[in-house]
Order: structure tokens, then C-alpha cells, then sequence
């Protein structure tokens, strides 16, 4: 049972640096919270008001008490035991949701003053940080993380400063990832020797048709992949016009039989975006029909299935969507979209 | 604890093994509770991926996402198959309404995390950068459960380049200071540890340095 207990003027409840398990309510009196300020070392009085509790941090955290609890005048307070006061909170979230707030504004307060003296040091900015996150991973051969990190640069970051890299290594990233698997296969492009002992023995012949010579980094790519890529990167931006056109053009081209194959895949997506659904249906029905043993097979099955969903045949989309779950060697990434779709499907 | 969070289902989210859930410098606005599989807490510093915690079913994480749409802190990946209820702004108070369990869960989180930052926000205002790196380890010191309370001889396991993300100063400067300190013979250094000769000498000193 909390009990009532009573204190004179000039008395201490607790001292700063006290382990107390103890919760007050401030009932009639004053009190004063004593303390000094971190920064300036000046003293803080904080009065606490009547009805209001204190000690409440400290108790919860079971962490030293903060300040110094003076009675200023003749006080009344009821005393909690932890246990005592959760079984208060539990009947009363009105109390817990008030605490929150006040808590979660000096948590804010405190975060924004130890991050403003921790960006003395090599703090990054957040669309540099994640674009480091995406390059990390890359190095790591941890292509599925990387896809992720460079997935959400360009969602947040559209018209960001490392827009067209990002744009090339989740590319990269997914086509490392399907053909050699995480931690597998040689560096990415633009990513040898960026880890120790990785990828050395086969850094000659690292992705594909864009063979970097260290660092080069994309300077050295044949023209449709410098096309291909230009394509991707309006893609990324959401230009789906314009990025259909250009992956016609390198799919027409003639030229190195990769960057055909993928521009001829990504034409699907680009009319997808454009919500040319009956064009997706067709343009992937006719692309598995030619080649059954399509590297991206599971992908285009996901378009075709949303495809029909977003025209309304919902049976024909579920069942794309089942046959890409019941397949064997579906990436993560591809599985989630699956599921995620399948769950809009359902709540319709 | 008995939660009623069959209600919640519909907020239910999976992750495979592996899969990230966020990552560093992500905005966010959601905040998770895990109900299967654990959750790793990491930051890459340099070149390397740090694991911070690693979090067990019934446990809350990304819960600054409820005060801002700050960017994430850490990563956090999918140790196992992962299932978790993921709540926003939005649902928030109807989830706090339902189940006063998960508040004060979340209220006892925000107890921690309000010391942790005091903590830190106490070495980062010290003028002094030796007071500052020596302050780091009193508060690593404080967060271990002490083995010999009689020495005062600490040893971790920690890097130059850790100690001096905590203490907000550069790796550089950070092994210089410690330099410094191993000169004095208060600190070893070996490859995976360092050893503080005598901790108490540290609180004195940094207690010294702070403004009062």
C-alpha cells in the first residue's frame, strides 16, 4: 500500500547520488528539486507542483537519484514502491502517457545537445550517411543489405548528390546477389580492395561487361552498359517515359548481349510504372514465352501478378504470387514484396 | 507479463533472416516490439559492423521514431526469422490505450535512455580532453557489473577509435590522449583491450575537471 508521509521545512526526502526505490506524489507543502546544470554547472531549482510525482526516473531506471528533493515548506506526499506504482500506471495509462510525453521531450532535448557536441568529429550528414551504409555493404558482399541501403537513399533522396551511384550499385548489387549470392563472387565494380584480401584473385573479370581497373569505377564501360545505366538511373527518378525509351534503345541496339537482356526486362517495369498494365502483361507473357529459362524469371512473375492486380483480376494475380512462393530460390527482397502484395490482396 | 496483443495482429510484420529492418540514417516512424526471433542492434564504425545489443522477443526498439522523424541511430537486423509488431504515431495511443503493459514498457525504456544520454552528455561538456577520455571509461566502468571492486585495475574491451566516438573527438586524437596516458603509466594498451591501472585515480580526476 503507498502510504502518506509528512515532511518539515528544511528537511532533505532524498540527496542526490541516493539508490531509492521510492515514487513521491507531492500532496500539500513545497518542494524543490536541486541540481546542477551539466553544462554550466549552475544551480537548478525545479519546484515541483502539487499533484505532480518525483523520483520517478530514477526509481524505474534504478539509477542514483539526480538532485537534491528539499522541502521548502511543511509537506505531505504519498510514497510508492515501484511495484505499487506500476499497478497505478496499469489502471491509469493516462498517468504513463503524460510521463511519456514529459520524458520524451527531455530525451529530445538531451539528444539534440549530445549530438550537437558529437558533430565536432566526422559526423555525416544523414544522405551521406546512408549512401556509406550502401557502400559498406557493398564491400562486405552483403548484397541484399546493400540493395536495401541504396533502396532507401533513393527513396528519400530522389534528387540526392550520390543519386546515379546509388542508382548503379543496387543494380549491381541485385545482379551480384542472384548470380554469386551473399559474400560470394568477385568485388563489385568500384568496390575492389575497398576490404582487405577480398576478391583479389578475380578482380580482372569483376562485373560483368564493366570491368573497372580499380577504382575507375564506371569509366571504363561499354557503351550500352553506359546507356543501360543511364536508363536505370531515370528509372530511379521515376522518369518512366523517359527511361522506357532509353532501354528500348539499348535493347534494340545490337550491342552487348547482357545490357540487351536486362533493358529488355526493365521495359516491363517502366510500363509498369507508367501504369500501362495490359503492357506489362504483355510485354512479360511474351518475354517468358521466348525465354523460358529467363535469369529474372521470379521478378517478371511479380510484375505480371501485380499487373493483374492492378487491373482488377485479383485470382489471376494471387496465383502469380503463389507460384513465385512456392519457388525455390526467391530473394528476399522479392519474397517480402510477394508477401506484402499478397496481404493488400487479402484485405481487399 | 500478459499481453493482450492478439488485437494488434493486423500490425504485424515479418522479416527473413539477415534482413535489415532499418538501417542508420533511415528517417524513421515506426517503432517495433518483437514477438519472435531476435533482433541485432549495430552500427558500422569505419569498417567494421559493431553489434551494440542484440534484443530478445518482448523487447521495444526504434522508439525515438515516436518523438520525430529523427534519422535511425543504428541498424537493426533480423537475427532469426523475425516477427514484429510495428506501431507509428498514428496507432500509438490506441495501442497505449489497449495495453498499459507495453506503456510503461516503453516509460521504463525511456528511464534508460534518459540516463545513458545524461551519461554521455556529461563527458561531452568536459573542457578537458584527457578528463573527457578518462571519463569514458568510468562510464563504461559504471555500465559493467563489476568483477574486483578491491583494485582498481579495469580492463576493456575496447579500441582507441571506440574511445574516442565517445568521448566526440576524432580516432586521432584519441590515441594521442591515450598515448599520453600510458606515458603516465595509467593505461595499457594491447592489441584487443585496455587496461586502466587504477579507476578510482580516473574518478578523481575527472571529478576534478567538472564544473561545479
Amino acid at each position: 500500500m503507498p502510504k502518506a508521509s509528512t515532511y518539515k521545512a528544511n528537511s532533505v526526502i532524498y540527496f542526490q547520488g541516493d539508490v531509492g526505490d521510492k515514487i513521491y506524489i507531492l500532496q500539500s507543502g513545497t518542494v524543490s528539486l536541486n541540481s546542477n546544470d551539466i553544462e554550466t554547472g549552475e544551480e537548478i531549482h525545479d519546484h515541483i507542483k502539487t499533484g505532480e510525482f518525483f523520483g520517478v526516473k530514477s526509481a524505474l531506471g534504478k539509477y542514483p537519484r539526480e538532485e537534491n528533493a528539499v522541502v521548502l515548506t511543511d509537506a505531505a506526499v504519498v510514497v510508492f514502491s515501484v511495484p505499487e506504482f506500476e499497478q497505478l500506471a496499469l489502471s491509469n495509462t493516462r498517468i504513463v502517457m503524460k510521463m511519456l510525453k514529459v520524458f520524451s521531450n527531455q530525451l529530445r532535448r538531451l539528444h539534440t545537445k549530445v549530438s550537437g557536441l558529437m558533430q565536432g568529429g566526422a559526423q555525416s550528414n544523414p544522405e551521406d550517411g546512408l549512401f556509406r551504409i550502401g557502400e559498406y555493404y557493398m564491400r562486405k558482399k552483403q548484397y541484399a543489405q546493400a540493395v536495401y541501403a541504396f533502396n532507401k537513399y533513393l527513396t528519400y533522396y530522389p534528387s540526392g548528390r550520390h543519386q546515379a551511384e546509388a542508382a548503379r550499385h543496387a543494380e549491381t548489387a541485385e545482379q551480384f546477389a542472384q548470380k554469386y549470392g551473399s559474400g560470394k563472387g568477385p568485388a563489385a565494380p568500384g568496390f575492389q580492395g575497398g576490404s582487405h584480401g577480398n576478391g583479389e584473385a578475380d578482380g580482372g573479370r569483376a562485373g560483368g561487361g564493366a570491368t573497372g581497373g580499380g577504382g575507375g569505377g564506371g569509366q571504363n564501360l561499354s557503351d550500352s552498359a553506359k546507356a543501360y545505366y543511364e536508363a536505370v538511373s531515370s528509372f530511379s527518378r521515376e522518369e518512366f517515359a523517359k527511361a522506357l525509351e532509353q532501354f528500348k534503345q539499348v535493347a534494340a541496339s545490337g550491342g552487348d548481349e547482357e545490357y540487351v537482356l536486362k533493358s529488355t526486362f526493365e521495359i516491363g517495369r517502366c510500363l509498369f510504372g507508367l501504369e500501362r498494365y495490359d503492357a506489362v502483361i504483355k510485354h512479360y507473357t511474351g518475354l517468358i514465352q521466348k525465354f523460358p529459362k529467363l535469369p529474372d524469371l521470379n521478378e517478371a512473375l511479380f510484375y505480371l501478378g501485380r499487373a493483374y492486380q492492378e487491373s482488377g483480376d485479383t485470382a489471376r494475380a494471387a496465383s502469380f504470387f503463389k507460384k513465385i512462393l512456392s519457388m525455390e530460390d526467391v530473394d528476399e527482397g522479392l519474397r517480402r514484396k510477394v508477401n506484402k502484395a499478397v496481404r493488400a490482396l487479402e484485405g481487399n | 507479463m500478459d499481453m493482450n496483443l492478439a488485437a494488434f495482429e493486423r500490425f504485424a510484420v515479418h522479416f527473413q533472416k539477415g534482413d535489415l529492418l532499418f538501417c542508420e540514417y533511415e528517417p524513421g516512424d515506426a517503432f517495433y516490439l518483437i514477438q519472435k526471433g531476435r533482433v541485432q542492434i549495430s552500427k558500422i564504425m569505419g569498417d567494421i559492423e559493431k553489434t551494440i545489443d542484440i534484443l530478445q522477443p518482448g523487447e521495444i526498439f526504434g522508439e525515438m521514431a515516436i518523438l520525430e522523424e529523427a534519422p535511425r541511430s543504428a541498424n537493426a537486423v533480423a537475427l532469426d526469422d523475425v516477427k514484429v509488431l510495428e506501431f507509428n504515431r498514428a496507432n500509438f495511443e490506441v495501442l497505449m490505450r489497449g495495453n498499459p503493459q507495453i506503456a510503461l514498457k516503453l516509460l521504463k525504456l525511456f528511464t534508460k535512455r534518459i540516463y545513458d544520454q545524461r551519461r554521455r552528455f556529461m563527458i561531452l561538456t568536459l573542457d578537458d580532453v584527457h578528463a573527457k577520455v578518462a571519463d569514458v571509461f568510468l562510464m563504461i566502468d559504471e555500465s559493467q557489473p563489476s568483477k574486483d571492486v578491491g583494485t582498481g585495475q579495469r580492463v576493456f574491451y575496447t579500441t582507441p577509435d571506440d574511445i574516442g566516438h565517445w568521448a566526440g573527438i576524432s580516432p586521432e586524437k584519441s590515441r594521442e590522449v591515450l598515448q599520453h596516458f600510458v606515458s603516465q603509466r595509467r593505461v595499457e594498451i594491447y592489441q584487443d583491450r585496455i587496461v586502466v591501472r587504477n579507476i578510482n585515480d580516473f574518478a578523481r580526476f575527472v571529478n576534478s575537471r567538472r564544473k561545479r
